[in-house]
């Protein structure tokens, strides 16, 4: 159905004018009195009459903010400056739905603006700063240098004075040392869906802390002809598929060397679980038990993916942010009697990059927009020579020309990453020398993959796979966001 | 009405089927929240805006939301809204108050539902000014007829029916002036085009309750189409998986066998009296949607394993059938 165009005479246009800024009034009162259904409702019938007004707008984006719906915020605070690009209110609204929507430094922008036009505007210099330091604190974490001067976490925790109280049956460390009777009695415990003592974690975290940063960033280790390693890929919070995979191959031991090769935590429902466990036997064997860093042991994937949620919903903020310390001391790539490099993601963006360049890595920070270190989290193979830019938006996808050109650089006989999901839990790709490990079966409760394990013996170093499906797991609802399939009847 | 009987299984699945309306909700209001799509009136019907969902989950639902709009308004657009529109299973959905702010609004959209659901969403409308005032606003009297699970106005038509029980819900539909082809004459001002809506729905009846509906709609209105949006692909890891998930909740895929191929999604309308019938799974709509507007929701949260979208898309559908002139071709949309 088509508007037939009206005729608008001055008067009636002027009466319009009159009668929304009655509406607005009405709409102001509501917006006051928090009933924020009906001052949209009344800024909205306002706009109706007189479209061209750009306070309307504004308001009816502070009603939206309030109302958590920020996609709208954000519009009517653009309507509102295309109407007029000097209504100031105007820059304050989409300043702040862009830091509601987590986009600092489109919020930035527009307080920059402000505090040029109102240099004397205490107020908007105030608004500035305080975002300014938000977008500096994650320009930071995306620094070339890592601020050694950043306070950390384990400064101000008293574990110590921490008491463990007397109804507190679960495990505990014994002397402040993780032991095999520990491991044994946490993970039951972690089966049993309990939660373990924050004095035992925050224990746990600064030991393993402490271990990590003594670790280079790239982590050499010799396999004699009779060891064996096996080689996990992502985990995601899966639980108790890893405890399967403790009962399929044997608990970690100096005689049975594991390496976990990163994203652990995230999208599953029991990352605390799984971290801890990793975390512990670390510890219990630093020589033979061996992490490296995925691009999900990051703030920004743990902000979105569920990890931060859990353990702030479990613990508090603050043992986050130690984890975030934590995480950051992972080694990026660990070699294998210099025949086998293992690294999350993959290869480089660029060619030339060597073992030493990534051994020289200052990996103390949250990883880089581009660069080794972020290439070595974020990267893909592909089938095709060359590079692509990446699907995921991030770092590269690389050919078998240039996984070929970097293990003769560098002497290598193949590389083992992990990051992507695969139906089979590996694959083998670029004529064996790129190998695929995953090892969280069934992916969200949805993919229906396998997951899978490589054994690498130090005697041929050739790799063995091993598959596993996903064994049942308590009903619980991934942190920070609903279990994915939970919502599959999309009804 | 029928005397109260004991909470027996079906009670159960049925409760079970009705709790995925809250799902569709929550997580519609959700992304709405996060700008993947407009809607401004979710917000009346689920108030907070809760749980972070997935990123896959958002794009999976704007990508349904937008595919069946487009179509819906397509069929509109050719009927120049002399046509009536019926939602069956339409949960807590907002079309009708969308159509009426974009000038859509067929002559009469009418909305079927479990009798429970549609006593929530009644007392929603009664309770918040910003669902009243539309259906109000296009009422010829003041007052709307209401009762506990019906509410009727000259545009906007809720009841609560079983439509499992299809005379039952066609005599409801046919008080509240549902057109039909009741034999009389064929011409224009009798016959009104229809459209028939269901999203997520068939798939929670058994394969012969939801043929048994598709042939009704084809029998009962001479100028139709249908639109289904449901799963499809289900005979693989994906599909089992999600089966065994829902039996967790007591809730039963009963007609999922229709849901094993876009072919037989499309066979089921034309061995119903339908005479076209097309079938895309979502990843193809999701690449027909306008790119712009594609790119700017996937910039909106960043999506970490591309995969379980891709997996997600190829096992939902849409699929659309026509009879009598009104076909609808793949043009719908560009």
């Amino acid at each position: 159905m088509t508007h037939l165009p009206e005729v608008v005479t001055e008067e009636k246009m002027a009466e319009a004018a009159n009668e929304a800024e009655l509406l607005k009034e009405k709409a102001n009162k509501y917006f006051k009195e928090k009933d924020y259904e009906n001052a949209i409702k009344f800024y909205s019938e306002a706009l109706d009459l007189n479209p061209s007004n750009a306070i309307y707008y504004s308001n009816r984006s502070l009603a939206y903010l309030r109302t958590e719906c920020y996609g709208y915020a954000l519009a009517d605070a653009t309507k509102a400056l295309e109407v007029d690009k000097n209504y100031i209110k105007g820059y304050y609204r989409r300043a702040t739905s862009n830091m509601a929507l987590g986009k600092f430094k489109a919020a930035l922008k527009d307080y920059e603006t402000v505090v040029r036009v109102r240099p004397n505007d205490k107020d908007a210099k105030m608004k500035y700063q305080e975002c300014n330091k938000i977008v500096k604190q994650k320009a930071f974490e995306r620094a070339i240098a890592s601020d050694e001067t950043k306070k950390s976490v384990v400064d101000s925790l008293d574990i110590e004075s921490m008491t463990i109280e007397d109804d507190y049956a679960g495990p505990k460390l014994e002397d402040g040392k993780v032991t095999v009777g520990f491991m044994t009695d946490m993970m039951e415990w972690f089966k049993e869906q309990k939660k373990l003592h924050r004095k035992c974690a925050y224990q746990i975290l600064v030991q393993v802390k402490d271990v990590l940063s003594k670790l280079p960033s790239l982590v050499e280790v010799t396999l004699k002809e009779t060891d064996q390693l096996t080689i996990c890929g992502d985990t995601h919070g899966q639980f108790y598929d890893l405890l399967n995979i403790f009962k399929l191959n044997g608990l970690p031991s100096d005689a049975n060397p594991y390496l976990f090769n990163g994203d652990f935590v995230d999208r599953g429902s029991f990352s605390l679980e799984v971290i801890l466990t990793l975390f512990g036997f670390k510890l219990l064997y630093p020589d033979n038990f061996h992490l490296l860093r995925g691009n999900h042991e990051t703030d920004n994937m743990n902000q979105m993916y569920g990890f931060e949620g859990e353990v702030k919903a479990k613990y508090t903020a603050q043992m986050f942010q130690l984890f975030s310390e934590v995480f950051q001391w992972l080694p990026l790539a660990q070699c294998i009697n210099s025949k086998v490099l293992v690294m999350h993601g993959g290869l480089f963006s660029e060619d030339g990059v060597t073992l030493d360049d990534i051994r020289k890595i200052d990996r103390n920070r949250q990883p880089p927009d581009s660069g080794p270190m972020c290439d070595l989290l974020w990267s893909d193979p592909q089938p095709q020579n060359g590079r692509s830019v990446s699907k995921r938006g991030v770092s590269c996808q690389f050919g078998p020309d240039v996984t070929e050109r970097f293990l003769e650089q560098n002497k290598l006989d193949y590389i083992i990453r992990s990051h992507e999901v695969k139906a089979e839990g590996y694959e083998v790709t670029h004529s064996g020398k790129c190998i695929t490990v995953f090892s969280a079966p069934n992916y969200c409760d949805q993919m229906g993959n396998k997951g899978a394990y490589i054994h690498l013996r130090g005697s041929d170093l050739k790799p063995e796979f091993h598959q596993f499906t996903a064994v049942p797991h308590p009903n619980v609802k991934p942190m920070a966001y609903a279990n994915t399939l939970m919502q599959l009847g999309m009804m | 009405m029928a005397s109260r009987q004991p909470f027996t299984d079906t009670d159960t699945a049925d409760e079970a089927v009705r709790a995925t309306c809250d799902d569709a909700t929550v997580c519609k209001r959700f992304a709405t929240s996060k700008g993947y799509w407009k809607d401004p009136y979710i917000q009346y019907f689920v108030r907070s805006v809760g749980e972070r969902k997935a990123p896959e989950i958002n794009r999976g639902y704007y990508a349904r939301v937008q595919g069946v709009n487009r179509l819906l308004d397509a069929f509109l657009k050719k009927t120049q809204c002399d046509c009536q529109i019926i939602n069956l299973g339409a949960g807590l959905d907002t079309t009708f108050w969308r159509l009426k702010d974009d000038n859509l609004m067929p002559r009469k959209f009418f909305e079927v539902d479990f009798p429970t659901i549609v006593a929530r969403k009644i007392h929603y409308i009664k309770t918040k000014p910003p669902l009243s005032k539309p259906i109000i606003e296009t009422h010829s009297t003041d007052s709307l007829l209401l009762d506990a699970h019906s509410l009727d106005s000259d545009r906007y038509c809720i009841i609560g029916a079983d439509l499992r029980n299809i005379s039952d819900m066609e005599e409801k539909l046919k008080k509240f002036q549902l057109n039909t082809d009741s034999g009389g004459p064929r011409t224009a001002a009798y016959l009104l085009p229809t459209l028939v809506l269901t999203e997520c729905v068939l798939v929670y009846m058994s394969p012969s309750q939801s043929s048994g509906l598709i042939r009704w709609a084809a029998e009962t209105f001479h100028t139709a189409m249908f639109i289904n949006y449901e799963q499809v692909n289900m005979y693989d890891r994906f599909g089992q998986v999600m089966i065994e998930n829902l039996q967790r909740r007591q809730c039963t895929l009963a007609g999922v066998e229709t849901c094993q191929s876009l072919e037989l999604q499309k066979e089921r309308f034309l061995r119903s009296g339908w005479e076209h019938a097309n079938a895309l799974d979502m990843i193809a709509v999701y690449s027909m949607l306008p790119q712009e507007d594609v790119g700017r929701i996937e910039r909106l949260e960043f999506l970490d394993e591309l995969e379980l979208l891709q997996q997600l898309l190829q096992h939902y559908s849409i699929s659309w059938a026509s009879k009598e002139k009104l076909s609808l071709g793949i043009i719908w949309l560009f």
